[in-house]
């Protein structure tokens, strides 16, 4: 668990607070997002937590341990860390950039040749072809992998990552998204992730903590309770007007109660189970149709599961029904 | 046709009739082959060996000045401004003048004030390169290095040094050049090296003896520039792939 304190932050040699008595929890194996606009203090309070940047007020508890009770390099050693330039090594190729944390900690070489490799798979970078190569005989995102790889190497706990898939185009980004929450799903770390994309944080957090200029907390909650009772006008605003939209973007098909199918639905769009609401609704309205068959993922000819239909969708956006069961 | 043919022999003969009025040689031509061959591993071999131990030397030291320096300039940038302004001042002053100082400063005459004239006059390069190479790591390199844990001496050995290495080489290189040609008119203090050739045969009247120091100083000069451009190459191969990949 990570617990920021009444933590405040004035740079040296300028009076202004950029961030402003922050106090909140962080539970283990969650992802917690700071998003909020540009310039409002995410990557500063990131920051503190790993101790590149010291707080001039409050304190940091990592476990219910200040994380000042260990020099700043020892205490950087236990917690990942990757950010949107990625800051590959250029000099080392991707293996040794990957073993750079194990290296600092002494781990022997061929458990960090093996780690390295394990962890190429992982991010969905066959190593035979990857381990040895610089850097810059990657593509960005494929850096960008290698960045969060780097960053799990040692096996940490927490992780830190600022804009980890910000450098990279639309697709690109789902993709990364999509993987890294899968990854998540095994790994259960406990990570701070700050992005200034509320889409991003929506998608990633079990936590969002939004933050507005003057590095004070907006509002923290779930991104559920977020969409469905925005604390201030600026949360609402900075949410975005779609907040219903972004709702049913958090629920998966195959997590709502479905109807019996009836009929063979031929002319009924097919919804694959995996798709969020959003998707399945657009579908829907695509097709000219108040229904969707919602077949098994993977499958787009039978294995129909039932039938979603626009009410119950509607129903959902009004928060009638909890989902996510 | 023909006249070409046979202008096409003429220039030789002519250039050797002028070469050989020019280097008053009557009979032995400009170069003294003959002497050449008798003297050449009792007086030019030691000569140019000479010569490479003095240019290697100085730029050693002014290497092992140099990157502390340039470490110390990067990191308190407001040392950069007079360290540059001393050294460039030093790397102005002609090589004449330079060893005339040095002796009136009590340095007796010998290899000694030659060394420490030809560091002086690597210390502006080679300072200016170090600092070059350290900006020129990207910041967020070593904010993930700091951020992974490693220590200051870590980030600058492990990260900030490696990748500043070809540019630190590629100021080793114009250096080197430097130092070679300098190196030539150390002799006129007693430093030795292939100027002493190049002085004696002036003051003996002996073209062979001074083109010989002229023409290896200029092949040693360029042997040392390959060599430094393959030593930058095996540096980093990293950049290099990269440009054979783009
Ligand atoms: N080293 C520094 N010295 C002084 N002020 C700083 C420093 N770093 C950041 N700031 C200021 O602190 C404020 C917060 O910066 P921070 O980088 O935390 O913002 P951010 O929320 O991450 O923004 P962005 O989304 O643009 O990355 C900004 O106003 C910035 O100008
Ligand atoms: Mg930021």
């Amino acid at each position: 668990m990570i617990e920021f304190k009444n933590v405040s932050k004035t740079y040296a040699g300028s009076n202004v607070t950029v961030v402003n008595d922050l106090t909140f929890e962080i539970p283990d194996g969650d992802i917690c997002v700071l998003v909020g606009p540009s310039g409002c203090g995410k990557t500063t309070s990131m920051r503190m937590v790993n101790r590149l940047i010291e707080p001039t007020k409050g304190e940091i508890l990592i476990d219910g341990q200040k994380n000042t009770s260990m020099s700043g390099t020892q205490l950087r050693r236990k917690i990942g860390y990757a950010i949107q330039q990625t800051g590959l090594f250029p000099h080392r190729t991707i293996a040794d950039n990957i073993g750079t944390v194990p290296g600092l900690l002494g781990w022997d070489k061929d458990r960090i040749k093996s780690r390295a490799d394990e962890l190429l798979d992982l991010v969905g970078l066959p190593p035979n072809q990857y381990r040895d190569r610089y850097p810059a005989e990657l593509s960005g995102g494929q850096q960008q992998r290698v960045g969060v790889a780097r960053a799990l190497a040692a096996d940490p706990p927490i992780m830190l990552m600022d804009e980890p898939f910000g450098a990279v185009d639309p697709i690109t980004r789902d993709r990364l998204q999509n993987e890294f929450l899968r990854i998540q799903e095994d790994i259960k770390k406990t990570i701070v992730f700050v992005t200034h994309d509320i889409d991003e944080a929506i998608k990633m957090g079990d936590k969002i903590a939004i933050l507005k200029e003057g590095g004070i907390l907006a509002q923290y909650d779930t991104p559920e309770n977020i969409l469905v009772n925005p604390a201030s006008d600026f949360v609402q605003s900075f949410v975005g007007g779609d907040r219903v939209l972004k709702r049913l973007s958090l629920t998966r098909v195959g997590d709502v109660d479905l109807e019996p199918a009836n009929g063979s639905g031929e002319n009924l769009p097919r919804i694959n189970e995996g798709w969020t609401l959003r998707d399945a609704l657009s579908e829907i309205i695509g097709a000219g149709a108040d229904r969707g068959v919602v077949v098994t993922d993977g499958e787009s000819n039978g294995g129909s599961r039932g039938t979603i239909t626009l009410d119950s969708i509607r129903k959902i956006s009004h928060g009638a029904e909890t989902p996510r069961g | 046709m023909d006249s070409a043919a046979g202008n096409a022999d003429d220039p030789p003969a002519a250039v050797l009739a002028f070469l050989q009025d020019f280097g008053l040689q009557e009979d032995k031509g400009l170069i003294d082959w003959e002497w050449l061959g008798d003297n050449f591993t009792e007086d030019v071999v030691p000569a140019l060996l000479q010569h490479i131990f003095l240019c290697a030397i100085a730029l050693a030291i002014a290497l092992v000045i140099a990157v502390p320096v340039g470490i110390l300039c990067a990191r308190y940038r407001w040392l950069y401004g007079p360290t540059t302004a001393i050294t460039g001042f030093l790397y102005t002053i002609p090589s004449f003048a330079m060893f005339t100082f040095l002796l009136a400063l009590g340095f007796s005459v010998g290899v000694m004030p030659a060394i420490i004239a030809l560091i002086l006059y690597s210390l502006l390069i080679l300072i200016r390169n170090v600092v070059t190479g350290l900006d020129s790591v990207p910041a967020e390199t070593i904010d993930a290095a700091r951020g992974m844990g490693l220590t200051d001496r870590q980030i600058l050995l492990g990260v900030e040094l490696p990748l500043a290495l070809p540019v630190i080489v590629a100021g080793m290189r114009i250096a080197v050049v430097t130092v070679i040609g300098v190196a030539v008119i150390g002799a006129y203090i007693g430093g030795g090296g292939l100027g002493e050739l190049v002085f004696d045969g002036i003051d003996r009247d002996f073209p062979t003896l001074y083109i010989t120091g002229a023409v290896l100083a200029t092949l040693l000069a360029i042997a040392a520039d390959l060599l430094f451009v393959r030593t930058e190459r095996l540096l980093s191969p990293w950049s290099r792939r990269v440009r054979r990949a783009g």
